[in-house]
């Protein structure tokens, strides 16, 4: 190469790593590139010489040249990256700062619960139904298999209303299960039905009772629905909403609406089985957890299904209940207090 | 139902005694164990003992020198009980022994007298408060053996949850023919053959009432001692949860957890007549019960009436003026049957639930009474040295024969599934002593013990019992499908949407009171009560959740948690008819909120925006988008509303959807609230209906920034003009293209809280 191209192509870095502003960039850039440059006085100077030097300046001369665009503009983007960044470090503020604060709300724990609770069931092909609250008694007594004598049929235990022909005994539902017969009776076999809702019963508020709490009700009706499917179907809620590893047991119990009827308990999530004094379980190990049966005839009989030619299961469960037990809430009131301090902890 | 297991050991023989063992097989069983009990003697190295000698005290008037032969040598010791002489045997503590209190005696000098050791009152032992004097045991123990060989310690206890249809579990024979059935063992009744004198009872029974009363009968002992009962006695009676009265009135109660049959002992000497009556009672009558209560009666109330009128409640509780106390030498003993339904009523009716009660109401097997009475009357004779005298009066109103229920083995396959054949079948229903006849159907004669089996379902649930649930396999079935239908999914939307806002989902109790109604303006009779409510509280069905929203407002703000934003979607009843079924009300869903302090996004100060009118609407607008519908806001009064700060919502087809705004300041006072209220009630059918845009609309290749088709917006009329919130702005490509020019920002930037009423309301939509 050309000494003096060489010269000034090695001199470049150095000067050019001394450069601090783009002004001076500039004034470096012409001094290397410009009209009174090295490179443009051998261009000028190229025409003076013979001809067979003439390519390999003519080369040189291209070479350099490019090494030298190179390096500044290397250099350039060095120092436009260097003060945004000075002048973006001047701009820097706490980012700790909560100085922006975006509201969010929460929806209701009980809400919550039920659409996990359905949620379960939908994956399963059941459809969510809901229905009236103020009933009458045919819907939520006589066809259920509860006779009039029955003691849920008290003034004790059930609210009633003065709405249309007594006669009727009108009433607030005392569980979600009337919905089960307005639905077999609108519907025919095969069933697969999840029912949530409030119910409503003649209870003093304390930390364990409310006269209105919500509970969910689920129905299976077909040709050959058998007491291995209500065991199934609950034990596989179970372990969804308690987590795979929740034990199951079904016990043998009594409602008017189911024969056979059972309980289910799940092993407690908390102490994962008998740990004394465990504040969950309060250390039985167990916790009770919904009421199921396989539907009784007389419930079919009701609703005009023929008893002999279908058979179902059905199962209900408070829903109070189930959010008490899994987020340690020992007080039910909490649920109709509305403070925000109780529900903004369920977002 | 608390059951002792050393008390069952009377009726068979446990292949197991692991307590935990024997919970698992009578939860399995339907009798759930709801707690197990560890009864544990409270003393250590306590004796039988005999006292040989008691002689007065040297030096102490109220002292006794004994000499107690406990067996392995014979002690002195010093004691200050009266009620025993030389010959009794007692418990008794040597040196080193420990009492219930953690006392250890030593050898001490009482006045003068080395005393070793101490005979022990019940107290010390921590056996019951008993200290009038100390325990005297039945004379043939032997001395020697450790006191808790004949308490009958350690005990267990399970506490059963028995359910309403399982009358014969209420009985530790039921709980041990349960155990039977399961372990395949057999068990065995406890003795009722008494010696009886000639002659029968002179009081005649009438049973007035066969609808109250199905068997009544009569028995009665002469010269009966009444005093305490054996400590074995009373020891049982505890452990089941029963108070010892004395031997009549304990062996009565003895028998009920024994043999689960409730009986009555009558003073026969303070019975007026000689003839019973069972009847319904007239009203205003009154009887005092043994629990001292003057209890006025109904006609629906069933007694039993001596000549001078009621003597008991039946199968609830006996009066006080006929009751067996320490004078009685007479005693009528009865055992009657009921009907259950008017015992349940009964006792609810007087708040007076009893272990009798508890037990008629589930329905006692009627042909019981006659057992009970014999065991009843052997008890009585061995405690209180009755003469039992060897007729009974047995009225039978209605009688019952054991129910036969024809099954067929296919049914049990039905509901169980494969894998019972007959063979199988028939063990386990004649292990719960049902006789089985025939083979397929099988005919299946079920004791009256057992009410609750009448049907094939019924025997078909005591096949699954007793080879335990556990045992049948765990299937999933698939149900046809439907899920979330397109309403449901709408309010979730609508829920998320709100609370993404920063509201919170509240749930009140859905009741409003009479003040409610008064402020909201709310015709009092245009309304649904509850008839039996608890409290006034609880007394009227809401017409509107705004009641209910307010009070959570007032709540949060009084406890100094403020600013509260809160909305609800739940059920109104509306004095109307429902729809879909006239026996009913109507009861649509709505959606409400109510917002107090401010609202939004807030700064580094935690400023945000006081709620208005405006804060109503913007929720409304972003609610609508979500739902991708349309409405339409004029001004309107509405009870409860402020007059000049709420607007009408309706739908493009002019339907009321609610109404939206502020509070009137009226009612921000009545519910003790400072300033504004954003409040808002809305019919969520009509909400979630609202029609949408389901095409796409081209999006313009214009810049949407800065240039909008030029429409200038105008201020709008003074009059307010309808406002309408749309959920979808459009802008068609092409048109106005003409006459494109640059409008100041603001006038197109996104809406926001906190922007005048006319930005979006009064612009002509170009879209449109």
């Amino acid at each position: 190469m050309n000494p003096q191209l060489a010269e000034v192509v090695e001199a470049a870095p150095g000067k050019l790593a001394a450069v601090q502003s783009l002004e001076e960039l500039d004034r470096v850039e012409a001094e290397l590139l410009g009209r009174r440059s090295v490179l443009a006085q051998l261009q000028k100077a190229i025409g003076s010489l013979p001809p067979e030097e003439r390519p390999a300046l003519g080369r040189d001369l291209q070479q350099a040249r490019a090494t030298l665009v190179e390096l500044v503009e290397t250099r350039r983007r060095a120092l436009e990256r260097e003060i945004a960044d000075r002048v973006a470090t001047a701009d820097r503020v706490d980012v700790t700062l909560d100085a922006f604060r975006l509201p969010l709300g929460s929806r209701h724990l009980i809400y919550q619960t039920i659409e996990e609770v359905c949620e379960i069931f939908v994956s399963l092909g059941y459809v969510v139904a809901e229905g009236p609250e103020a009933e009458i008694a045919w819907y939520n007594f006589d066809a259920l298999n509860t006779p009039p004598t029955h003691p849920a049929r008290a003034e004790t235990d059930t609210l009633y209303i003065d709405f249309g022909d007594p006669a009727t005994e009108p009433l607030l539902r005392t569980h979600t299960s009337p919905m089960q017969i307005r639905w077999m009776e609108a519907h025919r076999p095969p069933v697969a039905v999840v029912v949530p809702g409030k119910v409503y019963r003649a209870d003093t508020i304390d930390a364990s009772h409310l006269p209105v709490f919500h509970q969910v009700e689920g129905l299976m009706v077909g040709e050959d629905v058998r007491f291995s499917d209500l065991k199934g179907t609950l034990a596989h809620f179970a372990r969804s909403f308690f987590g795979p590893q929740t034990q199951v047991r079904f016990r043998p119990s009594f409602f008017p609406f189911t024969e056979p009827s059972a309980e289910l308990d799940v092993s407690c999530f908390a102490c994962r089985g008998g740990e004394p004094g465990c504040r969950v379980c309060g250390g039985e190990g167990w916790l009770e957890l919904l009421g199921c049966g396989m539907v009784d005839p007389n419930v079919f009989d009701a609703v005009g299904y023929d008893p002999k030619s279908v058979t179902g299961f059905a199962f209900g469960m408070g829903v109070e209940r189930l959010a008490m037990v899994r987020h340690s809430i020992d007080d039910i009131r909490l649920f109709v207090d509305n403070d925000l301090r109780f529900l903004r902890q369920f977002p | 139902m608390r059951v002792s297991l050393r008390w069952l050991g009377d009726f068979l023989e446990l292949p197991t005694t692991d307590p935990g063992e024997i919970a698992r097989a009578l939860t399995g069983l339907g009798l759930k164990v709801e707690s197990i009990e560890h009864l544990e003697a409270r003393w250590a190295a306590v004796v039988t003992a005999k006292v040989v000698s008691a002689e007065p005290h040297p030096h102490a008037d109220r002292l006794r020198v004994c000499r107690v032969d406990m067996g392995s040598e014979v002690l002195e010791v010093v004691c200050g009980a009266w009620n025993f002489e030389a010959g009794a045997t007692v418990a008794f503590a040597p040196p080193g022994a420990r009492l219930a209190d953690g006392t250890v005696l030593e050898v001490r000098r009482i006045r003068g007298v080395e005393s070793n050791g101490m005979i022990c009152s019940e107290r010390e032992l921590g056996l019951s408060d008993d200290h009038e004097g100390i325990l005297v045991l039945p004379d043939e123990i032997v001395p020697g053996r450790p006191l808790e060989e004949v308490v009958e310690l350690p005990d267990v206890v399970f506490e059963l949850e028995v359910t309403a249809n399982r009358p014969d579990a209420m009985s530790m024979i039921g709980v041990a023919r349960e155990l039977a059935a399961y372990y395949r063992i057999p068990y065995r009744w406890p003795e009722d053959d008494y010696p009886a004198i000639p002659g029968a009872p002179t009081t005649k029974v009438e049973i007035a009432d066969p609808a109250g009363c199905y068997r009544f009968t009569l028995r009665e002992i002469r010269n009966v001692r009444v005093g305490p009962s054996p400590l074995w006695m009373r020891r049982r009676l505890q452990a089941a949860g029963v108070r010892p009265i004395n031997n009549v009135v304990d062996v009565t109660n003895y028998v009920m957890i024994e043999l689960g049959h409730p009986l009555h002992a009558f003073d026969a000497d303070r019975l007026e007549g000689d003839l019973l009556v069972v009847r319904r009672a007239e009203d205003g009558e009154t009887l005092v019960t043994l629990d001292g209560v003057t209890r006025r009666l109904s006609a629906e109330d069933v007694v039993i009436c001596d000549r001078t009128g009621p003597v008991s409640l039946a199968g609830t509780m006996g009066g006080e003026s006929t009751e067996v106390g320490d004078q009685t030498t007479r005693v009528l003993l009865e055992a009657a049957s009921w009907d259950p339904p008017s015992i349940m009523w009964m006792s609810r009716r007087h708040g007076l639930r009893s272990e009798a009660s508890a037990r008629f109401e589930r329905g006692v097997d009627p042909n019981l009474p006659p057992r009970a009475s014999a065991r009843a009357a052997l008890l009585i004779h061995r405690l209180a040295g009755g003469d039992v005298l060897e007729g009974l009066i047995d009225e039978v109103a209605v009688p019952f024969a054991p129910r036969r229920v024809d099954l067929p083995l296919s049914e049990v396959e039905r509901l169980l599934g494969p894998g019972f054949d007959q063979g199988r079948v028939v063990e386990v229903l004649t292990s719960l002593d049902l006789e089985v006849e025939g083979s397929d159907p099988l005919t299946v004669v079920v004791p009256t013990f057992r009410p609750d089996l009448s049907r094939p379902v019924d025997l078909v649930e005591e096949v699954a019992r007793l080879v335990g649930y556990d045992s049948f396999p765990e299937t999933l079935p698939r149900g046809p499908g439907g899920g979330w239908n397109r309403r449901q999914k709408a309010r979730r939307r609508l829920v998320e949407t709100l609370a993404g806002l920063g509201l919170n989902q509240a749930l009140p109790l859905p009741f409003v009171t009479p003040e409610d109604l008064q402020v909201f303006d709310h015709p009092a009779d245009d309304v649904i009560r509850v008839t039996n409510p608890l409290r006034e509280e609880e007394s009227i069905l809401r017409p509107s959740l705004l009641p209910g929203l307010l009070k959570s407002l007032r709540r949060n703000v009084a406890r100094g948690v403020s600013p509260v934003g809160l909305f609800e979607v739940g059920r109104v009843f509306i004095r109307e008819s429902s729809p879909d079924d006239p026996r009913i009300p109507n009861q649509p869903e709505r959606l409400g909120w109510a917002l107090v302090g401010s609202f939004g996004p807030a700064d580094l100060a935690g400023r945000s925006r006081e709620v208005d009118v405006y804060t109503s609407t913007g929720i409304l607008r972003v609610v609508v988008h979500a739902l991708g519908g349309r409405v339409a806001l004029q001004p309107d009064h509405r009870p409860g509303f402020h007059p000049g700060r709420t607007a009408r919502v309706t739908d493009p087809e002019g339907q009321v959807l609610g109404w939206v705004g502020e509070l009137h300041p009226l009612l921000v006072d009545r519910y003790e609230l400072d300033g504004r209220v954003a409040i808002a009630e809305l019919d969520l059918d009509r909400l979630l209906d609202l029609p949408r845009a389901t095409t796409a609309q081209p999006v313009s290749a214009l810049p949407a920034g800065g240039v909008r088709p030029g429409f200038h917006r105008s201020r709008g009329a003074a009059g307010f003009p309808a406002r309408r919130l749309s959920g979808r702005r459009r802008i068609r490509p092409g048109r106005g293209r003409l006459r494109l020019r640059r409008v100041p920002g603001p006038g197109h930037r996104h809406p926001q809280l906190g922007d005048p009423p006319h930005l979006e309301g009064s612009r002509p939509d170009p879209g449109r």
